[in-house]
């Protein structure tokens, strides 16, 4: 009898024991298996309309993936606020999702969705997660996916020409790769320089806005906060201004110091690099895709420079960056080609 | 107490013992894949949702993939069946820098597999610790500049061991470790790079045990500038480099006047450029029929090497310590090396020191080439041998000075004095 009692024991703790892994102890957070799962928006998902709490930004000088146009969202949790600190990125509370929307223009001028990634700052260690959502077809939901994915695609360019590639949504490791610096996830697109102008059709500078919005506090006078230039304003900003703001979007996530790129010794952040980054400098581990050419930049020469021939390239092995990428960005290329022969020799 | 609570006590403690425990399994890891061909996709998303401490086999056979990542772990093994039996092939690379790219990972090991036909580097470890790479297979089936960079790669690292790996068909250096500090390259093979294998920017490394042969160059240890650490403190030994003697089919650098693997010119066995403290004895350096070992510094490429110098980075190389290497060249340059900048500048030095020279009677140029370059033009001093270049060696005809700073200019005097470089 007693050997029943103890084997029963056991039998009642092991079964214990096997249930502990399914029941999170302090609730510990948990991506949702669909996008919708989040309640981030109303309405008709695929119409992307912020529900209460959730605020839409836009970028001054934005990433190019693919002429996709993105949409951007920031969700805070009930009753906190970003706080400033800085040019660079603000501090964001605990339990905030940054929501970027991908999507094509197609050549009947709709426009159709195609991934969704979101950061996440988990309130257990205050660092940052990162998840993708794969639009489904018929444009209900997007799904958790995490291992990328190649998408045929055919969508019209910013000029309203037709292209047909292969797009590649990122996996998981693809996303820290381009949002890890020093070890540390952290969020690109949001820094306060590249948050600080007025958006297309707004009265108001989006810094002010979100600051009277009452979600962005501790903000000083606007002209002593620095700001990105914006990379297609030629009228308000020089063609040196919007090529370093081009790069430094495009590029210096992975060449700073503790980006991927670190060990090219090739930076093109804006704020801690020299004016005229890469001048001169010879290539150290870019193997083929360095082309036969010597040098990152040579000013007057954009020809011969690595630099705009890789930004001009879609040769895995060769095309930069690396990752999101599989046509060539040609307004960009054209604006660091005129940077680069437009540098003093 | 009552017995029967005893016996409930110690039934409780044994079943909470064995929750408690992790199932870590004897070899050491806790959490175990296995994955067979055909299964690519569910090992690309093991890959991604990887937890710490997992050991994932590959069973035998050919696994196609794009690319591969793992990021942001701790102790993790990739196990295959031998690198005769799971093969990895690339071909289908459609983004991205490499094959294989493993970032940030603590406690790494890739075991047992061949890696091939990557458009960009086959596979690149990014600012990982206690690295192992042992019994891996990395190949270009087609050795052209078409191939990625580097075969086995990486960068960034502490503490790694390459061992018992093979290396083929890399544009750049089959093996490349790169920025890193501690290093054990042994055991290995690399055939038909542009470089066998390169130590470049890496502290306490050490190369022994291996056979580089049929590449551009043997063995090269260079430090570069504008990058985050700097190198030295490597030993080489033991090593067989011989037969190095193929075409430069390095894509950048090869014509002009850049930095990197373009500028080693057919037929080198070991160049050390702009690195210090480095110890290299008892190799064979056998037929590499170029230049046996070239010490040289960075001015030898760059007139402006001087205005990079900081913290990270000295162009002159010291502390080249020389000994107890067995020897050999043919008769002949290797043709390659005619079609070469640094080739052609060797065959330059060859034909001035017979040409300024006739008891030399038109002897080979000599087995190891100094381009004479000392930090006298940095301080001004005129010391004999300042940098501490100490040779030990027995062979005739063994040691030129090639004044690299008047290579065709009136003067220049190449020198086979290498009284001053004897050790003392």
């Amino acid at each position: 009898m007693r050997k029943l009692v103890v084997a029963g024991v056991c039998l009642v703790l092991l079964y214990c024991c096997g249930q502990t892994a399914k029941q999170p102890v302090n609730k510990a957070f948990e991506w949702q298996s669909h996008l919708s799962g989040y309640h981030f928006f109303e309405g008709a998902l695929k119409q992307l309309q912020p529900r209460n709490g959730v605020t839409g930004y836009d970028l001054a000088t934005p990433l190019f993936t693919d002429y996709t146009h993105k949409s951007r969202f920031i969700a805070l949790p009930k009753d906190s606020v970003i706080r400033y600190n800085g040019a660079g990125l603000p501090e964001f509370p605990d339990s905030t999702f940054i929501i970027k929307n991908f999507a094509f223009l197609q050549p009947d001028h709709q426009l159709k969705l195609i991934e969704t990634r979101i950061l996440f700052k988990d309130p257990a260690d205050h660092s940052w997660r990162v998840m993708n959502y794969l639009w489904n077809e018929a444009q209900t939901d997007a799904e958790q996916w995490i291992s990328g994915k190649r998408v045929p695609v055919t969508f019209l360019d910013d000029n309203g020409n037709e292209h047909t590639t292969t797009y590649q949504v990122p996996n998981t490791n693809d996303c820290k790769r381009c949002h890890i610096n020093n070890s540390i996830l952290t969020p690109i697109g949001p820094k306060v320089r590249n948050l600080n102008f007025t958006r297309k059709g707004a009265d108001m500078n989006q810094l002010a806005q979100f600051a009277s919005a009452g979600i962005l506090k501790g903000l000083p006078s606007a002209d002593s906060i620095a700001r990105l230039p914006v990379w297609t304003d030629s009228v308000s900003f020089s063609v040196s201004e919007r090529a370093r703001a081009y790069l430094d979007v495009n590029c210096a996530h992975c060449h700073i110091r503790g980006g991927d790129a670190y060990n090219t010794g090739l930076f093109l952040d804006y704020e801690h690099t020299a004016a005229t980054p890469g001048v001169m400098k010879e290539p150290v581990s870019a193997g083929g895709g360095a082309g036969g050419l010597n040098y990152d930049v040579i000013p007057g020469d954009a020809k011969h420079s690595i630099l705009v021939y890789r930004m001009n390239s879609t040769e895995p092995g060769t095309a930069m960056p690396e990752l999101a990428r599989t046509v060539i960005h040609k307004e960009g290329v054209a604006l660091i080609t005129q940077w680069v022969n437009g540098l003093k020799k | 107490m009552h017995k029967r609570n005893h016996i409930f006590l110690l039934a409780f403690m044994l079943v909470m013992n064995a929750c408690m425990q992790t199932p870590e399994n004897k070899d050491g890891y806790v959490h175990h894949l296995n994955f067979k061909p055909g299964e690519e996709a569910k090992i690309i998303e093991a890959m991604l949702s990887m937890k710490d401490s997992s050991l994932l086999q590959l069973d035998s056979g050919i696994y196609k993939f794009d690319n591969l990542s793992l990021a942001q772990l701790k102790h993790i093994r990739v196990q295959g069946a031998g690198h005769d039996k799971t093969i990895l092939d690339f071909s289908a690379q459609t983004q991205g820098g490499e094959g294989m790219r493993v970032t940030d990972v603590n406690g790494f090991v890739i075991d047992g597999m061949t890696l091939r036909d990557s458009k960009g580097d086959l596979i690149k470890l990014n600012k990982c610790t206690d690295v192992v790479i042992t019994n891996l297979h990395a190949i270009w089936q087609v050795s052209d500049s078409t191939s990625g960079g580097y075969a086995i790669y990486p960068v960034m690292c502490k503490r790694v061991l390459v061992e018992n790996c093979y290396a083929q068909g890399a544009s750049d250096a089959g093996i490349y470790v790169g920025q890193t500090d501690s290093a054990i390259v042994r055991k290995c093979k690399a055939f038909k790079n542009v470089a066998g294998c390169e130590i470049e920017n890496t502290s306490h490394a050490q190369v022994y045990d291996n056979e580089f042969w049929g590449n551009t160059a043997g063995f090269l240890i260079f430090d570069l500038p504008d990058l985050s650490k700097r190198g030295g403190f490597v030993e080489a030994y033991n090593n067989y480099f011989h037969d190095n003697n193929e075409r430069n089919f390095a894509k950048a650098g090869s014509f002009g006047s850049t930095w990197g693997v373009g500028n080693a010119a057919p037929g080198s066995g070991v160049v050390i450029l702009a690195a210090s403290d480095i110890n290299l004895h008892h190799n064979r350096i056998i037929n590499n029929n170029a230049a046996v070992i070239s010490v040289v510094s960075g001015f030898f490429i760059d007139e402006k090497a001087g205005e990079k110098m900081n913290d990270h980075y000295f162009p002159i190389p010291k502390n080249i310590h020389i000994h107890d290497n067995e020897m050999q060249v043919a008769d002949t340059f290797p043709p390659a090396m005619y079609g070469h900048h640094v080739g052609r500048i060797l065959v330059g030095i060859s034909q001035q020191l017979n040409a300024q020279d006739a008891s030399r009677k038109g002897a080979r140029l000599p087995y190891i080439i100094w381009d004479g370059i000392t930090t006298n033009m940095l301080t001004g001093k005129t010391g004999i041998n300042p940098d501490s270049i100490c040779i030990q060696q027995k062979e005739q005809n063994l040691f030129v000075n090639a004044d690299a700073a008047h290579i065709g200019k009136p003067g220049w005097k190449p020198n086979t004095d290498v009284a001053p470089f004897i050790c003392k």
